[in-house]
């Protein structure tokens, strides 16, 4: 992974891996294991892809900690959604994903003009919690999700060549 | 400090600071936005006068104080700021100051008067230590700054560049504070500069303001500036961004880079879903046979920490078995792993290579259900 940590781990005798890609990494590789050693347990194989799907996202989130804005987004899209298979009190769920919506559009309609307006609508597509941000905000968050989703994909790589092969 | 809150209501600054203590660059920063803020709105200056004579009265002179000891181009911006204004306003200004110590060596020139003026109007906003007996001293000397600064516009230009590679640095890192400031003379060189270098100091308290100067050149008024200021910490953030997407480095042009950046990030994501399709494709023939995979995975990507966090704790055990206890152990390591989680484990490299040489031989060594429990246990 081309991180722009300085931290380089392999000239760092004491400490290995301290460099924070790492650390996440451990995190989610832990929780995402944990996650699918239940799911293997539970779900059906007709549903398991998108368990597995929503376990990861799950698990990078909560490994991410609440500190980051697109994390809390997706956990708290997590929970409102548990909550409404639990309870079924759609009106509820469904006030509280408006609200935020709306919160969310005032993003600063100068930035729009000056970059082009697909992109950052793009964008803010993408990145969960993207919408109740603004511009920079939208930049830092991105730049964070990047590097965890690259983690990400190089745990779960990880753990499928393991699987694959043994 | 409230009353400097006060007066940075009155003049309708973009965002109140938090003032907690105060200090010599604070106060710096204090007067500077002060001053600029009077002098865009000159006609409210005298009205709002009797605000901040009313309470601080007995303010100390740290302004002046700072203003001699403190960076030399904050006080020349302030002084050439305040050259600006017509003599007789400034007398009007001056006079209408209730200045805690009257013994004022009577101004001379008009420099000295605006001089004095901007320095005592600083005074009002210091936290009130020094004694007024300082003032005239102070003033004396600040006095001369003028003479010097007149003569020698040119020096303001060195400063900003030394600062300026910091703007970007330091715009994302540290507290930022934001600061309008009024056109100087035309003859006088502006500077961009970040006074937050010096004033974010202070205690490490983030405080909200951004100072920022134009340029030379550009346009000074609050709203161009907060623009800059705001552009350039856009800027900033899409040079990470560039560095973090390959590729990204040639393209020049926000709006290509930004493309990039979006289609960067759906490939990610395809790829994490196209890797958990997979990996449900692959999960039924797998029992989860973790210590291969623990194994491996510490070797190369994952480091060795958080399984040597877990072994100390696993082995004093001796034979768990039983699922109670299993999942007592999960969800105790779970808490240990979350509580470090959120913060930098820095513990974590004590336990390193010898406790996962002895996981291996142990794994290896033991009766099979029991080493698949206690690795499940590790995690």
């Amino acid at each position: 992974m081309t991180t722009t940590h300085p931290k380089n781990p392999t000239t760092h005798p004491k400490n290995p891996t301290t460099n924070p890609s790492s650390v996440i990494r451990t995190r989610f590789a832990v929780r995402f294991l944990h996650a699918m050693k239940k799911l293997n347990k539970k779900t059906p194989p007709s549903r398991r892809y998108h368990t597995i799907r929503a376990a990861a996202c799950a698990s990078m989130a909560s490994a991410v900690g609440p500190r980051r804005a697109w994390s809390r987004a997706i956990l708290r899209k997590i929970r409102a959604r548990t909550l409404h298979d639990h309870l079924i009190h759609k009106s509820r769920n469904h006030r509280l994903i408006t609200r935020r919506k709306s919160a969310g559009l005032r993003g600063n309609p100068r930035d729009q003009e000056e970059v082009g307006f697909r992109q950052e609508d793009d964008l803010r597509g993408l990145v969960p919690g993207g919408e109740g941000m603004g511009f920079c905000r939208l930049l830092s968050e991105t730049a964070h999700y990047i590097k965890c989703l690259r983690a990400q994909v190089q745990v779960m790589t990880n753990i499928l060549d393991h699987y694959s092969s043994s | 400090m409230l009353n400097s809150v006060r007066f940075a209501r009155n003049f309708g600054e973009y965002r109140v600071a938090s003032l907690s203590k105060p200090s010599s660059h604070f106060r710096n920063l204090d007067f500077r936005r002060n001053c600029a803020s009077r002098l865009t709105m000159e006609p409210k200056a005298e009205a709002t006068q009797p605000h901040f004579r009313s309470g601080e009265m007995g303010f100390g002179l740290d302004e002046i104080h700072s203003l001699i000891s403190g960076p030399p181009e904050t006080g020349r911006n302030s002084f050439t700021a305040l050259l600006e204004l017509p003599p007789p306003q400034a007398v009007q200004l001056l006079v209408k100051e209730d200045f805690p110590a009257k013994h004022l060596p009577p101004p001379i020139f008009p420099s000295n008067i605006g001089l004095i003026d901007r320095a005592s109007k600083r005074s009002f906003f210091a936290s009130a230590d020094n004694p007024p007996a300082s003032n005239t001293i102070l003033l004396a000397s600040s006095s001369m700054k003028v003479e010097i600064v007149k003569q020698e516009p040119t020096d303001s230009q060195p400063h900003p560049n030394s600062a300026s590679p910091a703007v970007s640095d330091q715009s994302p890192k540290s507290g930022k504070r934001k600061e309008r400031e009024k056109k100087v003379k035309e003859s006088n060189k502006k500077s961009k500069k970040v006074v937050a270098n010096e004033a974010s100091e202070d205690g490490g308290k983030k405080l909200p303001y951004v100072h920022v100067r134009a340029r030379r050149g550009q346009a000074t008024d609050s709203h161009s500036l907060a623009e800059r200021a705001r552009r350039e910490k856009i800027n900033a953030r899409m040079k990470l961004l560039q560095e973090l997407v390959p590729g990204c480095n040639k393209i020049s042009g926000t709006a290509m880079v930004l493309d990039e950046i979006i289609n960067h990030v759906q490939a990610l994501q395809r790829q994490v879903e196209f890797l958990s399709m997979r990996l449900a494709a692959v999960n039924p023939r797998i029992d989860f046979n973790l210590d291969a995979l623990l194994a491996a995975e510490s070797g190369s990507s994952i480091d060795n920490d958080y399984m040597g966090m877990f072994t100390p704790t696993i082995w004093p055990e001796g034979q768990i078995n039983g699922n109670r206890q299993l999942e007592y152990q999960q969800l105790w390591q779970g808490d240990e792993l979350r509580q470090p989680g959120w913060s930098r484990e820095e513990d974590t490299p004590n336990f390193i290579t010898p406790e996962t040489s002895h996981l291996s031989y142990d794994s290896s060594a033991n009766s099979a259900p029991l080493h698949s429990s206690q690795l499940k246990m590790e995690l």
